[in-house]
C-alpha cells in the first residue's frame, strides 16, 4: 500500500507523515518529493524545519528545476527579516499567490517541513481549515506533510489525521537498517484500509518496501475463507451420516 | 575534558565535526559533567565560546575549569569565551523598572510569554563579534553552551518558545557559521501519559532537532560506588537513513575527570 500511496498521490489528497524520536520520518518526506519530480510535477515546499541543501540532498538532480524551496528555515517566524516564507503566511490566499506566481501548466504538489512548526504558533482548527480549502480550491493536486507526533497533544495530532486522506505512521523495527510503516488510506466512499510493511530509504531516496507485516482487510478475508471451509465440511460430514 | 569520551564520539579538540547540535539530558542524576567536558574541549580548540550559565555562577565553572586544565578567567579576558552570567545579572533585570538594552536579553524574565529573541540577538552578536588571539590569529568556529535550558520552563517560558530558540540557533551557529551546540536540559520521571508541557517534551524536541543525543541517568539497579551511572548516545545521522545506532556505557566521575567504560567491565566488576 506504501508504494502505491507513493505512485499514485491522487488528487486532492492529503498525505500526513507522522514521525516520532524514535524514527525520523523526513527521509520518507523526501522519498514522495522524489517520486512526484520524477513523474514531471511542480514541487512547492515550504522549509521550515531544514535548510534547502539538506532537503535537496539525495534528490534526483535532473528534476531538482522543478523543485520550489520556499525558505522558512533559517528565519521562519520573520525575527531576523530573512525569510522569503513565515510560518504566519500558510494561508490559502498566499499559497494560491504563490502557485500563480510560478506559472505551473499543471496543479503542484505541495509539501509542509513540517507541520509541528506551524501547529506551534497557530490553532491546530485554523490550520486545519486553511488546509481543507487549499485541498478542495483545485490550485494543488496534493498536499504531503510531516508532523512530529510526539510533540503535539494526542487531540491536535487526531484533528490532523482526521483531516488527511492517508496517514502514514514510521516507527523503528527490530532490524536497524528497516523501519515500519503503518498507513492507513481512506478512499472517497469513506473505506478504511490498514496496513504495516517493513521499508528502507536509499541513499537516493528511493523507497523500497521489504516485506508485509500485517493487512487488515487481506486477514478478514482469509478468516472469512476459513470460516466457510468449515462449515462446509461439517455440512458434507452430516450429508454422509444421512446417506450412511 | 574526557579522553574516553572523547574516543567514544571519535573526536579531539584538533579533530572534531563541525555544524553538530549535541543534546546533553539526564533523569534523576546529574549530566553537568558533560557541559564542564564540552567547555574545556572547545577552548582548548581555540574555538570563540559563547557559554550561557544559567544556574551556576562563574566562579564555580572557572573552578572546575581549573580542575580540567583550562582557565576561564583568562579565556573571558583574551574575549575567546562569552559568558552569561544567568544569576547575577537576572537580578538586575528583575529589579530595573522598565527592559532597557542591557538587559533585553533577559527580557523573558519579566515577560515570559514574549518569547527567547532577546537572548537569541545576545547569543548572534556574541559570535559575530570579530576577535583575535594575541598573535592575530582569528578563533576557530563557534561554539555555543547552555546550561541548562529546562531552567527557563520554570520561569514561565513555553515549550514552544525555547525550541523556536534552539531552531534559530541552530541555524545559525551550525547552518550559516558551521559552528557547534551543546545544550543541556533535565527531564522529569517517565510518564506513560505525558501529554503535557514539561521538560520530557522539550528534550523530545530537542532530540528531534540534534545530530548527537548523550543522555544520563542513574544505573536501574541502584546506587554503586564505582559505578555513578549510564549514560546512552544516539548518533542521530542527517534524517534521511533509518539507522540510528545507540550505544549505553557506564561511567564513574573523579575529581579531574570520568571514565566511561562498557556495561559491565568496570574494575569493581572485573
Amino acid at each position: 500500500m506504501l508504494l502505491d500511496v507513493l505512485q499514485g498521490a491522487e488528487p486532492g489528497g492529503f498525505i500526513l507523515i507522522q514521525d516520532t524520536v524514535k524514527c525520523t520520518g523526513r527521509g520518507i518526506l523526501k522519498c514522495f518529493i522524489n517520486a512526484a519530480l520524477k513523474r514531471g510535477e511542480d514541487v512547492h515546499v515550504l522549509g521550515f524545519e531544514a535548510s534547502e541543501t539538506e532537503v535537496c540532498a539525495g534528490l534526483d538532480r535532473s528534476c531538482v528545476q522543478k523543485l520550489h524551496f520556499h525558505k522558512g528555515f533559517p528565519d521562519p517566524l520573520g525575527w531576523m527579516c530573512r525569510s522569503s516564507f513565515t510560518v504566519d503566511q500558510l494561508t490559502s490566499q498566499h499559497i494560491t499567490k504563490l502557485i500563480k506566481d510560478s506559472q505551473h501548466a499543471k496543479a503542484p504538489v505541495l509539501v509542509i517541513d513540517s507541520l509541528s512548526l506551524v501547529l506551534r504558533h497557530h490553532d491546530p482548527v485554523v490550520i486545519s481549515q486553511r488546509l481543507q480549502v487549499l485541498r478542495k480550491g483545485g490550485d494543488i493536486k496534493t498536499i504531503i506533510s510531516l508532523l512530529h507526533s510526539d510533540l503535539h497533544l494526542h487531540g491536535v495530532v487526531g484533528i490532523v489525521s482526521h483531516l488527511a486522506s492517508t496517514v502514514i505512521s514510521v516507527a523503528p523495527a527490530n532490524n536497524e537498517h528497516h523501519a515500519v510503516a503503518t498507513t492507513t488510506r481512506r478512499s472517497k466512499s469513506g473505506k478504511v484500509m490498514q496496513e504495516e510493511e517493513y521499508f528502507n530509504v536509499s541513499e537516493d531516496m528511493t523507497l523500497s518496501v521489504q516485506a508485509k507485516l500485517r493487512q487488515h482487510g487481506h486477514v478478514q478475508k482469509e478468516q472469512k475463507v476459513a470460516e466457510v471451509s468449515n462449515a462446509a465440511l461439517i455440512l458434507n460430514d452430516l450429508r454422509w451420516r444421512f446417506l450412511l | 575534558m574526557f579522553p574516553e569520551l572523547n574516543n567514544i564520539l571519535n573526536s579531539t579538540p584538533d579533530s572534531f565535526k563541525s555544524s553538530d547540535f549535541i543534546l546533553v539530558s539526564d533523569r534523576q542524576a546529574d549530566a553537568s559533567f558533560l557541559i564542564h567536558h564540552y567547555l574545556s574541549f572547545y577552548l582548548r580548540a581555540g574555538c570563540k565560546v559563547c557559554f550561557l550559565g544559567l544556574v551556576q555562577s562563574f566562579s564555580h565553572y572557572s573552578a572546575v575549569g581549573q580542575r580540567l586544565g583550562v582557565s576561564l578567567a583568562q579565556a573571558r579576558e583574551k574575549g575567546q569565551l562569552v559568558f552569561l552570567e544567568g544569576l547575577k545579572d537576572s537580578i538586575g533585570a528583575i529589579l530595573q523598572e522598565e527592559s532597557s538594552q542591557g538587559t533585553q536579553h533577559l527580557s523573558y524574565l519579566r515577560s515570559p510569554g514574549a518569547g527567547l529573541k532577546g537572548l537569541f540577538r545576545f547569543v548572534e552578536s556574541s559570535v559575530r563579534q570579530n576577535g583575535d588571539h594575541d598573535d592575530g590569529e582569528s578563533w576557530g568556529p563557534p561554539v555555543l553552551l547552555i546550561d541548562d535550558l529546562s531552567v527557563l520552563l520554570s520561569l514561565g517560558v513555553t515549550v514552544g518558545a525555547i525550541l523556536d530558540f534552539t531552531l534559530y540557533c541552530q541555524a545559525t551557529m551550525c547552518t550559516e557559521l558551521q559552528g557547534n551546540m551543546v545544550i543541556l536540559v533535565r527531564c522529569e520521571e517517565e510518564d506513560a501519559d505525558d501529554d503535557e508541557e514539561g521538560a520530557n517534551l522539550l528534550q523530545r524536541g530537542l532530540v528531534h532537532q540534534c545530530n548527537l543525543a548523550l543522555h544520563v541517568e542513574g544505573l536501574p539497579t541502584g546506587y554503586c560506588r564505582d559505578i555513578h551511572g549510564q549514560m546512552q548516545v544516539w548518533w542521530r545521522q542527517s534524517g534521511e537513513t533509518m539507522y540510528n545506532p545507540r550505544k549505553t556505557f557506564h561511567f564513574k566521575v573523579h575529581d579531574k575527570g570520568a571514565s566511561f567504560f562498557a556495561r559491565g567491565t568496570s574494575s569493581a566488576v572485573l
